[in-house]
């Protein structure tokens, strides 16, 4: 196999388990701490997913070697999740009960 | 794979020329609408989360944050090996091509497995289906990303199928189930930060 190509996909592999890994970290919260709502870790916790997601796009899924229109219609997507979810997210607190 | 053939002129007309839909574009129009509907039960799960966040927190608590991460680890191994089966396919090395299919599989069945075992212990603790809103959600979305795994198994099987004869070796086929293994990890990786890690 190509020899770039290989280390390419690896690094990304990497980054991607370390990102994960990471998360471990940020989500493990304990006791009280685990109970109280955090606008702050939700939204990276969102943000964090949908860079992931955009990584899975173009190397895994070789988008950056697409046509524009695919490129656009990918991101476009990674966007639009991205404002409905906080959207969605932030008035749903606006709503609680 | 679908290249452009010629010999290009400009800069500009190499790059095109270089640029290539990975797989079949059906399989894109189907992904991509697959990512909307999902961004659809994202987002009612979302908004209904922070609308409740005291019994939504309460019940995330039962889940183990730690078989999350390796859930996603496994499946983030599957789509690498996945994509070198693509680019070894694509350089004509069909025995690394089938090897790496075959890993994809073997770490897809380790998420399945995973899975399952999580499902039982969350039963076994008295969280059903029914329990709360919560895990209403939790086992929806589980459980519609496990079909589309367990759909991932046959489509692979097509690939590997493929592989195995040069008789039936078709690039843009091999792509194609790549594409569909990758949404199963792309939305995987979604629904892990919404269920696990979210506060």
């Amino acid at each position: 196999m190509n020899a770039g190509f290989e280390k390419r996909l690896f690094v990304v592999w990497l980054a991607l388990s370390a990102i994960t890994i990471a998360q471990l970290g940020v989500g493990s919260l304990e006791g009280q701490a685990a109970r109280i709502p955090n606008a702050a870790i939700t939204a990276g916790a969102i943000l964090i997913a949908l860079v992931k997601v955009r990584i899975i796009f173009r190397e895994f899924m070789e988008v950056r070697h697409a046509p524009a229109l695919l490129c656009r219609l990918t991101d476009l997507w990674v966007v639009f999740t991205g404002v409905t979810l906080l959207g969605g997210y932030f008035a749903g607190l606006a709503f609680s009960t | 794979m679908t290249s452009v053939a010629g010999t290009p002129s400009s800069t500009s007309d190499r790059t095109q020329a270089a640029r290539f839909v990975p797989g079949q574009p059906d399989m894109w129009a189907f992904v991509l609408f697959e990512a909307l509907v999902f961004t659809a039960y994202f987002t009612v799960y979302v908004f209904n989360r922070a609308r409740s966040p005291d019994l939504f927190l309460e019940s995330q608590t039962h889940l183990d944050l730690r078989v999350g991460v390796f859930n996603t680890l496994v499946l983030l191994a599957s789509s690498w090996f996945v994509a070198r089966c693509v680019q070894a396919a694509r350089e004509g090395s069909f025995r690394a091509a089938t090897t790496n299919a075959f890993l994809t599989m073997l770490f897809g069945f380790v998420f399945l497995v995973s899975k399952v075992r999580e499902w039982a212990a969350e039963i076994e603790q008295g969280f059903t289906f029914t329990s709360d809103e919560f895990f209403s959600f939790y086992y929806f979305l589980t459980a519609i990303h496990f079909l589309h795994l367990l759909i991932g198994f046959g489509v692979l099987a097509i690939a590997v199928h493929q592989l195995r004869s040069p008789a039936r070796r078709s690039q843009e086929t091999i792509e194609t189930c790549a594409t569909y293994w990758h949404t199963i990890d792309f939305l995987w990786v979604m629904i892990f930060a919404l269920l696990y890690v979210m506060r």
